[in-house]
C-alpha cells in the first residue's frame, strides 16, 4: 500500500513532478528523494541529525588517525614520540578535541536514535528535549574530559 | 522473494529485500559500541601523555588488546553502514554510488587489517617494524 499525493496536487504528485524530489527505486516504486540540507526549515531535531551526520563524518576520519597511532606504536619509541610530539601540539589537540566532541556526540545521539527505534519520545516535544539533552551531555562530557586533562597534567599547551 | 510480494507482521510491511537485516545490523552495532566507546574514552584518558614504555605496558594487556581490537573492528563495521547509508541518500547515479560504496568498503577492509596486524603485534610484545625488512 504506497501512500498517494493529494490528488491535483503537482508538488506532491510524483508523475507530474519536474523538481526532481522524486526518485524511481531498483524496485520501480517512485519515492521522494532524501532531503538535502537546503530543503530544511529549522528546528532542532533537524539539526541534531545533521550534527550527528558531521560528527560520524568526523569519525570516520578519527578511524585513519587511531589505526596511524597503533603504526607509531608499532614501528617503535621514535616513531611513536613523533606521532605524540605532532598530536600533544596545538593543531593536533584541537583535532582530538574535535574528535572526542564528535564521538560524545555520536554516543549520546545514537543513544537517542535507540529510544526512538524503541519507539518511545517521538512526539515532537520529546524529541526536542531527547536531542537537547544529547547535546547538553555530549559537551558536558567533553568539557569534563578535558579540563581534567588539562588540570592533571596529563595534556599541556 | 520476488518484488511482488508482500506481507505484513501487525500491519507493517515486512522488508522485501536486505533492509531489515541491515537496521539490525546498524543497530547492533549501535548497542556493541556503547560501551566500547566510554572504555576508549577511558583507554584515552590512560594513555594521554603517557610515553612509550607505558604504551607499551598497556598494549600487552589481553583485555586491553582484545577491547581495542573489537572496538576497531566493529566501528570500522558502523562506519562502513553508516558512510552506505549517507552514499545512497545523495549519490543516484548507479555507477558513481556503487564506486564509492566499493571504495569506501576497500578502505575499511584496509584499516582494520593493518589495524589488527599493529595490534596483535604489540599485544604479543613484537620487535618495532620494519623486523626483517632491511633494518
Amino acid at each position: 500500500m504506497s501512500i498517494s499525493p493529494l490528488p491535483g496536487d503537482a508538488s506532491n504528485d510524483p508523475t507530474e513532478d519536474q523538481t526532481g524530489r522524486f526518485v524511481r527505486q531498483p524496485n520501480g516504486r517512485v519515492r521522494p528523494l532524501s532531503p538535502h540540507l537546503q530543503v530544511w526549515r529549522f528546528h532542532l531535531t533537524m539539526a541534531g541529525s545533521i550534527l550527528n551526520r558531521i560528527a560520524a563524518g568526523a569519525l570516520s576520519f578519527g578511524t585513519l588517525f587511531v589505526v596511524a597511532w597503533l603504526g607509531s606504536a608499532a614501528f617503535g619509541s621514535d616513531a611513536y614520540a613523533r606521532f605524540a610530539s605532532i598530536m600533544g601540539s596545538p593543531l593536533g589537540l584541537l583535532v582530538w578535541f574535535g574528535l572526542s566532541l564528535a564521538g560524545a556526540y555520536h554516543l549520546t545521539a545514537g543513544i537517542r536514535h535507540m529510544i526512538w527505534d524503541a519507539g518511545s519520545g517521538l512526539t515532537p516535544k520529546t524529541a526536542t528535549n531527547l536531542t537537547i539533552v544529547s547535546m547538553v551531555a555530549a559537551v558536558v562530557i567533553v568539557a569534563v574530559f578535558w579540563a581534567a586533562l588539562f588540570m592533571t597534567g596529563r595534556v599541556v599547551l | 522473494m520476488s518484488l511482488g510480494t508482500r506481507s505484513y507482521i501487525k500491519g507493517v510491511k515486512v522488508s522485501e529485500r536486505h533492509g531489515a537485516g541491515e537496521w539490525m545490523q546498524e543497530r547492533l552495532s549501535s548497542l556493541i559500541l556503547i560501551p566500547l566507546t566510554l572504555w576508549g574514552l577511558w583507554s584515552g584518558w590512560v594513555l594521554s601523555g603517557a610515553g612509550y614504555d607505558d604504551a607499551m605496558e598497556w598494549f600487552r594487556s589481553p583485555v586491553n588488546a582484545t577491547l581495542l581490537a573489537v572496538t576497531l573492528l566493529v566501528s570500522l563495521w558502523h562506519m562502513n553502514m553508516g558512510a552506505k547509508v549517507i552514499v545512497d541518500d545523495y549519490i543516484h547515479k548507479p555507477v558513481s554510488r556503487n564506486t564509492l560504496v566499493g571504495l569506501i568498503g576497500l578502505v575499511c577492509v584496509l584499516l582494520a587489517a593493518a589495524g589488527v596486524f599493529f595490534i596483535v603485534r604489540l599485544a604479543l610484545g613484537s620487535a618495532p617494524l620494519p623486523a626483517g625488512l632491511g633494518a
